[in-house]
């Protein structure tokens, strides 16, 4: 029987299957962060994850380096990063929570084509627009700017926002609202009054999910910004190990400082992530 | 007698669009003159200082040859007359050093004319926005080499505003009056509104923009089409009731389009020009031919777009195929009822989806480093040879597919648990009670609750994995020479890497949109189609 324990051998090679698959999942993971802490700009010295040596040094010259203007460097990159990141969650989130409340609740002509066409720009590549883009950022004076990226990635988060809120919105029970609208409230109120205040799990999510993708991106922010002082974080990082000079302490350093705080929000709402994504496709 | 509101509010959508258009030809047309008058002064300065004398208002300059400088050979130096004597140009010494040099410089590398010794210089418009042009001619005057001239910035021309608000008073009254004075059928008031759109041609007549008056003339004759239909009548009426639901999709929509829809528009449109050394050229479907031909390259060559696409659909294939076999595996092992810390199983083997995958990316490049690189110290200490990894195709495109394996299987991972949940453990008892093989229970009862869930997300995973640019760009670059591109990766180089051929990308963008599209559509269709069966 299933429920029942199985022979020893095969619970002996389970385990033995899942241990060494985690080791090939946190190898490298543990190689950074070994990185991170063990002197010398190689990538390895030995395949040992352990560190023979300890230093900070990574950690220092990544907080210390000055910049043309004397700036210290990654400050003003994590900076520009926050920015840019918490920019991004306020539009994206704002703008999308209406739409998707529109297309929960109300039947209008166009609604499905509506709907399919937020589904089908999510699959869009982002490389694919990034060269009209960057022509008509150039031409509205919006390269190395912080707004020009904040638009892009507001648009980039917007689809998955609408679809992943509507998916919030049609579970909510549609009692209220008529009770609501026959003691006569506006529909504006009722979305503002009942809906946002029942939402705020759903808000959340897409909330890290816009600030992820602003956080985490990186072939945009390296084609747009071009300005040291203008660079984001993962520009700062993957400028660290170019073909001509690779530093992977620093690499590592940045890696681990950068990582952190997404993957605790990542852990924190990761439940939520997968069912906004294949609710959205199924129903598309 | 015609609605007269109804009238005036199909004046204004007609007008909008006309304003527009009219709006763009001024533009252009501005341009244009402008740039001739900046260009036509700037050679004349150039072609009189070449022989000595100086313009006025133009800035023009005798530049010798460049001689190596004293302390760093490495740098040449040159040196100009302005007119008073003859210094050298160094940084900072001039308003315009920095362009003259460039400019002297570039005169330099141009080919020679046949049956000349030395070029006959070029001149163009400055790519700055100010305006101005600059010359470069050969010089006559002994000592001198070349005579450069730049114009002095000019404001653009101002625009007719108080032309266009007259225009659209005439063509407001114009409309409303066809309204009041037509009869039921209504003719005379689609007359007033195509002779109210038509007076916004008139400008675009006296700047001689054909185009443009073409296309006013065009909207005005399909917006009293639309009137006599009673299509704009039915949309209005059809705004007015769903009014409270499109103000709650606009913040999103209008953003959506002017920057999703907008740019796709723009990059379908710049697949039929080649853009050379600043200059855009329209080329027809010749980008097009140019790709889908493979460029007259062998069908092996790295640059050839059916080597590029073979390499596209063997990486998507081979990942999506490890991502399902690894994620749905793990699944199952970590769905068995017996096992203990599932939840810390779980935990460690979402990891590698939350870490940034451009982090992941770079963190496996550095894995593959022939020299340094972790995996062969790893072979080493296992008395193996190492590899260089990015000198060989195989070896280079498996390191991607490792990266990407890595990166990419959490996701099914956690769909094909998600999905494995739904199932009732009474169907498994039901199987057991009936003697039901461990494999049988796998493809009669797992499989075909796995699949709906599987469908979207391997339809999803392709799309994806087909635009996976970070990993490819990233960790082989393209090594070697270019051979592991996939599409996207070899589009970004053809815009930003080879001379900024924007054309030939945004032809390539668009050819992977169309790819893309095909496989959504019909690809969706056979994922249904499977569920239907099972």
């Amino acid at each position: 029987m299933r429920s029942q324990r199985p022979r020893l051998i095969l619970t002996i090679l389970t385990y033995a299957a899942l241990i060494v698959l985690v080791a090939v999942v946190l190898y490298p993971v543990l190689l950074v962060c070994k990185k991170a802490f063990e002197p010398g700009r190689q990538f390895a010295i030995s395949a040992s994850p352990i560190p023979t040596d300890l230093t900070l040094d990574h950690f220092g010259e990544l907080f210390t380096t000055r910049g043309g203007n004397g700036e210290l460097l990654f400050l003003r990159h994590a900076l520009n990063s926050i920015i840019v990141a918490l920019l991004t969650t306020v539009v994206g989130v704002s703008l999308s929570c209406t739409a998707a409340y529109a297309l929960s609740r109300f039947r209008f002509p166009g609604r499905k084509t509506g709907l399919t066409m937020f589904l089908v720009v999510q699959m869009f590549p982002a490389t694919l627009l990034l060269l009209p883009l960057y022509v008509i950022l150039n031409k509205l004076n919006l390269l190395n700017s912080i707004s020009g990226l904040v638009l892009v990635y507001s648009t980039t988060a917007i689809p998955f926002c609408v679809w992943t809120l509507k998916g919030y919105f049609d579970s909510l029970p549609r009692e209220l609202e008529e009770a609501a609208r026959i003691d006569g409230a506006s529909p504006w109120m009722i979305f503002r009054k009942i809906i946002l205040p029942l939402s705020r799990p759903a808000l959340a999510v897409t909330g890290l999910f816009s600030f992820m993708t602003a956080w985490n991106e990186f072939i945009m922010a390296s084609t747009f910004m071009t300005n040291q002082t203008r660079y984001t974080l993962p520009v700062l990082i993957q400028s660290t190990v170019t073909e001509f000079s690779a530093d992977w302490g620093l690499f590592a350093a940045g890696a681990v400082v950068t990582s952190l705080p997404v993957m605790i929000a990542f852990y924190v709402l990761q439940k939520y992530l997968v069912g906004g994504l294949t609710a959205g496709a199924v129903k598309g | 007698m015609t609605n007269v509101f109804g009238q005036l509010r199909d004046f204004a959508i007609g007008a909008a669009l006309a304003l527009l258009i009219a709006t763009i030809a001024f533009v252009a047309v501005r341009n244009k003159e402008l740039a001739e008058r900046q260009l036509d002064l700037s050679t004349r300065a150039a072609i009189a200082m070449a022989s000595g004398r100086a313009l006025p208002d133009v800035h023009a300059v005798l530049v010798s040859t460049p001689t190596p400088s004293a302390k760093h050979p490495y740098l040449r130096q040159r040196r100009i007359f302005d007119g008073e004597s003859w210094r050298p140009l160094v940084a900072g010494s001039h308003a315009e050093a920095k362009l003259i040099y460039d400019a002297a410089n570039r005169f330099d590398q141009l080919p020679f004319p046949y049956g000349l010794p030395f070029s006959s210089g070029f001149s163009e418009l400055l790519r700055d926005g100010t305006g101005r042009a600059v010359t470069v001619v050969p010089a006559r005057t002994p000592g001198a080499q070349l005579a450069i001239a730049v114009t002095p910035e000019v404001p653009p021309a101002p625009y007719p505003l108080l032309v266009v608000i007259g225009l659209l008073g005439l063509g407001a009254a114009l409309s409303a009056a066809g309204a009041l004075a037509s009869g039921a059928n209504g003719r005379v008031a689609r007359a007033g509104t195509v002779f109210a759109i038509s007076v916004l041609a008139i400008p675009c007549v006296l700047w001689q923009a054909w185009i443009a008056t073409t296309l006013v003339l065009l909207v005005a004759g399909a917006i009293a089409l639309a009137q006599s239909a009673r299509v704009t009548d039915r949309v209005a009426s059809g705004i007015r009731i769903h009014r409270v639901a499109l103000s709650f999709l606009a913040p999103a929509a209008i953003p959506m389009l002017v920057l999703v829809a907008a740019p796709f528009v723009i990059g379908l449109v710049l697949g039929f020009y080649d853009h050379h050394h600043g200059s855009w050229a329209y080329v027809g479907l010749h980008n097009f031919g140019e790709i889908l031909s493979g460029g007259g390259r062998a069908l092996d060559d790295p640059l050839n777009f059916w080597f590029i696409f073979g390499v596209t659909v063997l990486w998507t294939v081979a990942n999506v195929a490890f991502h399902v076999a690894i994620g749905v595996t793990l699944a199952l092992l970590l769905s068995r009822t017996w096992l203990r810390g599932k939840g810390v199983f779980r935990m460690l083997f979402i990891l590698p989806w939350a870490v940034p995958n451009y982090i992941t990316a770079l963190i496996w490049k550095g894995m593959f480093d022939s020299e340094y690189g972790a995996l062969n110290q790893l072979l080493d200490s296992f008395g193996l040879d190492s590899v260089s990894w990015f000198s060989s195709w195989a070896t280079s495109f498996s390191a991607n597919v490792i990266t990407n394996t890595w990166l990419g299987f959490p996701f099914m991972m956690v769909v094909a648990l998600g999905a494995l949940e739904t199932i009732p453990k009474e169907i498994y008892e039901a199987a057991d009670v009936d003697g039901a093989s461990p494999w049988q229970r796998f493809r009669h009862i797992t499989l075909p609750h796995l699949r709906p869930s599987l469908g979207p997300a391997v339809a999803l995973g392709s799309i994806w994995t087909f635009n996976q640019f970070n990993v490819i760009y990233l960790v082989s670059a393209g090594a070697p020479g270019g051979s592991t591109n996939i599409l996207v990766t070899d589009a970004y180089r053809w815009a930003f890497e080879r001379g900024e051929r924007y054309g030939m990308a945004a032809a390539y963008a668009t050819i992977i949109f169309g790819i893309l599209l095909l496989w959504t559509v019909f690809g969706a269709r056979i994922v249904r189609r499977k569920d239907d069966e099972s």
